[in-house]
């Protein structure tokens, strides 16, 4: 079984990198960690960078996940070879670019782009926002799945994810304590369906539900609050069409062995407790 | 502190036009279930109390009750008022029957408002049991329009009501642990702004901004948080003009010194979330969001 440790990053392609460095800085509150002639680099917590724009096709789009060691990283690549994926060792020159010891890449069954990483880089001085969208970290992201029980089977039977609850067919998945670090959403194809960053307190995510409509930002499903989780959230919608979301208050997995998976009905009522409506981010909402 | 003549906020008497429509609001939205028979109008609970808001029709003007701390005060109160040239007639019969008091002192400040300071106000055995979870616990306070900011400000510091903070020249007033239970507005007119009742949590507060945009009514500004108390707050549009408030949040003071700080008259003072309000005078910041 392949153990993940953590989520570390995502990487986007965009055509226009300015457009992207001015909504990470000015909207989302990132900190520009690195500004390169055709890349971003981002952060969001300790580490270097959690969030990497990239020249290119905004169909690129990447997620990385954090293994122990190389003997992790070694096992893993043979496991996901033995299960007939084709896996790719990235270069140094590429791994630099990630700002990591060493990676792998494979696609998952729908198609999506993983990366394993080891090491990556950290940072001596704090994330430091731009704005004080009072960000605590980069904490999970939505993947898109064409064959969401398919895909389930291989995130917790070829990895370590282990469904902490279920809406309709989306499982919100866990890899640690955090309730969810990966939730499958049906789609039509492969793709990142929303990047999560967790903010300091419930209020920072009103404060910035003001801020997004005073600069004309689509919001896409929100302010609200999940009632799986017990989060606090709002959605909104960035360069190339991909969708943020700030978050407050997911609970932990305090008891490992005795949790159950709960399931909660498709329906608008069992993604917000508030009654805000899922405008077209999940479909058959 | 001071100890205040006026202990808590008791009720709201606000007439209005159309008795079963307004009723309606009161009921389906508030959630707020009717009180004993009144005449002249409809009275209903948001509290062990028989009655926290009435909607009139007998001519008479809104008006906001107190509750004063015991007799004593209510006497005091009539005499410092009466020496200090406000208003003050003592309640009928009648006229306590409706407020479901056992006495009242029916005075006006400055600028007209109607302010009803009254002795003993009835209890009902019964808890309230909301019509609709909306999660309202209590009356919390009010917003009243003054136009003499000087001469209502005397009126409550007769009272033994003390300003807790500013905004531009909204005053905030203090009666007992909570940063304020009255707020007082410069306007071109009188009369109460807004009723505002106490909810839960702030998910009751987000519940409600949902339910106003699913049954058409207009949310006149948040949800947001006051800069000064902390509260988060909903105003919605409630029928006749009035403006019915949803507040959480911890607003002790709890007898700690403050003195009262002075925000400008900005939008992240009414609302540190940065909420605008662009319909009512008296929180207008900005002309154009």
């Amino acid at each position: 079984m392949i153990h993940l440790d953590d989520i570390t990053y995502v990487r986007l392609g965009t055509p226009d990198l300015d457009l992207a460095a001015d909504f990470a800085t000015r909207i989302l509150g990132l900190e520009v960690a690195e500004r390169g002639a055709r890349s971003l680099h981002l952060r969001s917590d300790a580490r270097a960078h959690t969030l990497c724009y990239v020249e290119g096709d905004p169909a690129l789009q990447i997620a990385g996940f954090e293994v122990a060691d190389a003997g992790e990283l070694a096992r893993a690549a043979a496991a996901l070879e033995a299960l007939g994926h084709r896996v790719t060792a990235g270069t140094p020159a590429e791994a630099e670019e990630r700002k990591v010891q060493d990676f792998i890449g494979f696609t998952d069954p729908s198609g999506n782009r993983i990366e394993l990483v080891l090491g990556p880089e950290y940072r001596g001085p704090r994330y430091f926002g731009t704005r004080d969208a009072a960000i605590t970290g980069f904490n999970h992201i939505g993947l898109n799945s064409t064959d969401p029980v398919r895909d389930e089977a291989f995130w917790t039977q070829v990895c370590n994810a282990r469904v902490s609850d279920r809406i309709g067919d989306i499982p919100l998945m866990r890899i640690n304590k955090i309730h969810h670090t990966l939730a499958l959403v049906r789609a039509a194809g492969p793709g990142i369906q929303h990047i999560n960053h967790q903010v300091v307190a419930r209020e920072d995510v009103l404060r910035s539900y003001n801020l997004l409509v005073r600069h004309r930002v689509p919001i896409v499903f929100g302010p609200g609050r999940h009632p799986t989780s017990g989060a606090n959230f709002i959605y909104f919608r960035g360069p190339d069409g991909m969708v943020f979301e700030y978050s407050c208050g997911v609970d932990e997995i305090e008891d490992e062995a005795s949790h159950r998976p709960r399931s909660f009905s498709f329906e608008p009522a069992s993604l917000c407790m508030w009654g805000a409506r899922p405008g077209g981010l999940i479909k058959g909402t | 502190m001071t100890v205040s003549t006026i202990a808590a906020p008791v009720y709201a008497r606000l007439p209005v036009t159309d008795l079963s429509m307004a009723g309606r609001f009161v009921a389906e939205v508030l959630g707020l279930p009717p009180g004993p028979v009144i005449e002249g109008g409809t009275c209903f609970r948001a509290s062990q109390r028989q009655h926290d808001l009435s909607l009139v029709t007998d001519g008479t003007a809104a008006a906001c009750g107190f509750e004063c701390r015991d007799e004593a005060a209510f006497e005091g109160a009539a005499e410092t008022l009466g020496a200090a040239g406000f208003t003050v007639r003592r309640a009928d019969a009648s006229e306590c029957a409706h407020r479901l008091v056992d006495a009242a002192l029916l005075t006006r400040d400055r600028s007209g408002n109607a302010i009803d300071l009254v002795l003993r106000p009835h209890f009902n055995g019964r808890r309230c049991h909301l019509l609709r979870d909306s999660g309202i616990r209590c009356l919390h306070g009010f917003g009243l329009r003054s136009t003499d900011i000087d001469g209502d400000l005397a009126f409550w510091a007769a009272l033994g009501a003390t300003v807790s903070d500013r905004v531009g020249d909204i005053a905030y007033l203090r009666i007992d642990d909570r940063h304020h239970r009255i707020a007082l507005h410069p306007a071109k007119r009188s009369g109460i702004l807004n009723v505002v009742f106490a909810v839960e949590s702030l998910d009751q507060v987000m519940q409600a901004h949902y339910f106003a945009a699913e049954h058409q009514i207009r949310v006149l500004h948040g949800p947001g948080r006051e800069a000064v108390s902390g509260l988060v707050f909903l105003h919605l549009a409630g029928p006749d003009g009035a403006i019915f408030s949803l507040v959480t949040g911890d607003d002790v003071i709890d007898g700690r010194p403050h003195r009262p700080r002075r925000f400008p008259f900005a939008t992240e003072s009414l609302c540190t979330w940065g909420s605008v309000c662009t319909e009512v005078p008296e929180w207008r910041t900005e002309t154009v969001l």
